[in-house]
């Protein structure tokens, strides 16, 4: 049997076979080095689709869909650059700001039960995390997907369009938030526990204040 | 009746009953459990009702697919927030004289997912309970012992007095209310009536 | 020395032992109930059991006419199923007028399907 293509290979073939599409690596730092598809969100069915059509490819099985919660996070590093300051150079220190994150992440892993391979993961990105928290389903490619999406929509507030049915599917009609957002603020509800440690540890100082300060 | 008389007369081979003895007799073996459960905690529930642990040499083999019958609710398993309303209309439904065994880490206390934003610290916020069994899950012979605690319970209520268990007063409640769901979480999170967030009381 | 009583009475001692066997343990349980067991009625306890779901709407609901068809259609083949698995069975054992028989009665049963599906019956829309 053949090795499975890398990802370097099925991305060369995507991008003449998708015209337009916007495809990158994403690399994995940990110890699985299990690397991914990012597709852009506008060309996610047509990707899905050639994917699991693809006769080297044949990805005909969804085993898993799952959200992550990136939230915008802002570095700071400082960097010496070397300037001239009144015609003398001179080592100057800079602050230079990075931003990453402020997206909401949904992530597929797809194998072939046909041609026995696998893992791909594609990853597609949300614009933000508030407003453009859309993204195309691909239910109607791999219908596996549906409680996933459902589920991820509960909890991470991804809108999944085209969906054929997206509702809340773990927590209840009503409720106003999705938890397992990274600013997710549980209900202030603590009981007495012998251990507290953490966040759990400033809930219990609030719940049962020391009679006298230590 | 005198306890010393008693053992007189069946020393003589006389038996002698009361009737609140009798009745509690009765009722200790035949409680008839409600037939659900929530999570892995009912997989040990229904291993104790089989062969080899054998529930029902404590007359409770009965499992009774409706409230309407049952005696005993085995609250097995994690109540997550979702399912709290739905088990406590369940509970609500049930005819008195009726007991609750909270039956798991996470039925007693919310368990490992305590924390969590979607499971109910522990059924007894809701519901009065009988029995607690802690460990996740329990062994079966720890169901069985809850079982045979709450027996011993039962053999010891009393049909009048200030002390008559709950089914026997006309002023105590037999229903709870049901809690809605909420924006966040359950509402009320929990019954006041039934339970209050533990008191710390610190020594010097 | 006899004594005389009316052969009746066995009757009415019977009658009046009927209606005292069951009465009694009746009227203890009555008893019993007023005396300590509280009827406590609530808006909860005598909703309809749905589960522990708040039950909606009426049981009763309207069922399509269609169904009907449908369902004795399904009936039908169903029947004919039954007869079929032991005919398969005992097939190569079975002599020639029996087959002849069964084939008979399948090829009604066929007629009675292209009959049904020419109506109608098997297009669910």
């Amino acid at each position: 049997m053949m090795p499975m293509q890398t990802l370097e290979e099925i991305k060369k073939r995507l991008e003449s076979a998708v015209p337009g599409v916007c495809v990158e690596i994403v690399s994995n730092d940990s110890p699985c080095q299990q690397r991914s598809l990012l597709v852009d969100r506008d060309h996610g069915p047509q990707v899905a689709a050639w994917l699991r059509r693809d006769d080297a490819l044949r990805l005909d099985y969804l085993s898993n869909v799952t959200g992550v919660d990136w939230p915008e996070v802002v570095t700071k590093q400082k960097i010496k650059v070397k300037r001239k300051v009144d015609g003398v150079e001179k080592e100057v220190e800079e602050v230079v700001q990075t931003r990453s994150g402020g997206y909401l992440e949904a992530v597929y892993h797809l194998y072939s039960m046909e041609l026995k391979q696998g893992a791909v993961v594609i990853r597609m990105r949300t614009g933000d995390r508030d407003q453009q928290n859309k993204l195309p389903s691909l239910t109607p490619i791999w219908r596996s997907a549906e409680l996933q999406e459902r589920e991820i929509y509960d909890l991470f507030g991804i809108v999944f369009e085209g969906h054929p049915d997206l509702r809340r599917i773990l927590m209840w009609d009503g409720f106003e938030a999705h938890p397992m957002r990274r600013d997710y603020v549980e209900p202030d509800d603590y009981e007495y526990e012998p251990t507290p440690h953490d966040s759990v540890l400033a809930k219990a100082k609030a719940h049962y204040p020391p009679e006298v300060a230590p | 009746m005198d306890e010393g008389l008693r053992s007189e007369l069946s020393k003589q081979g006389i038996f002698t009953s009361t009737l609140e003895d009798l009745y509690n007799w009765g009722r200790q073996n035949s409680v008839w459990p409600l037939q659900f459960g929530l999570a892995c905690c009912a997989i040990e529930m229904i291993a104790t009702s089989m062969a080899r642990f054998d529930l029902a040499r404590f007359g409770a083999e009965v499992f009774r697919p409706s409230p309407r019958q049952a005696d005993l609710m085995i609250v097995a398993g994690t109540v997550t927030k979702k399912m709290a309303p739905q088990v406590v209309r369940l509970y609500n439904q049930m005819p008195e004289p009726k007991y609750v065994i909270a039956m798991g880490a996470c039925a007693i206390s919310g368990g490992p997912f305590k924390q969590g934003y979607n499971v109910l610290k522990g059924i007894d916020r809701f519901i009065p309970v009988d029995v607690h069994i802690p460990g996740c899950p329990p062994r079966p012979e720890a169901l069985l012992h809850a079982f045979m605690t709450l027996q011993q319970r039962i053999d010891g209520q009393r049909l009048t007095g200030k002390s008559r268990p709950r089914h026997l007063n006309a002023e105590a409640p037999s229903e709870f209310p049901v809690p809605q769901f909420g924006a966040k979480d359950l509402e009320p999170p929990f019954n006041p009536e039934v339970w209050q967030p533990p008191r710390l009381v610190r020594s010097e | 020395m006899t004594t005389e009583y009316d052969p009746y009475l066995f009757l009415a001692v019977f009658l009046g032992i009927a209606l005292v066997f069951p009465l009694a343990p009746l009227g203890l349980a009555r008893l019993w109930a007023v005396l300590y067991s509280n009827n406590k009625p609530g808006p909860i306890k005598n909703a309809t059991y749905e589960c522990g779901l708040e039950s909606k709407g009426d049981a009763r609901v309207q069922f399509r006419s269609d169904y009907y068809l449908y369902g004795i259609v399904f009936l039908i083949f169903d029947v004919e199923a039954l007869f079929l698995l032991p005919f398969a069975v005992a097939f190569t054992g079975l002599p020639m007028g029996a087959i002849v028989a069964m084939l008979v009665f399948l090829l009604l049963l066929v007629e009675g399907l292209v009959w049904a599906w020419k109506k109608g019956v098997l297009s669910w829309t």
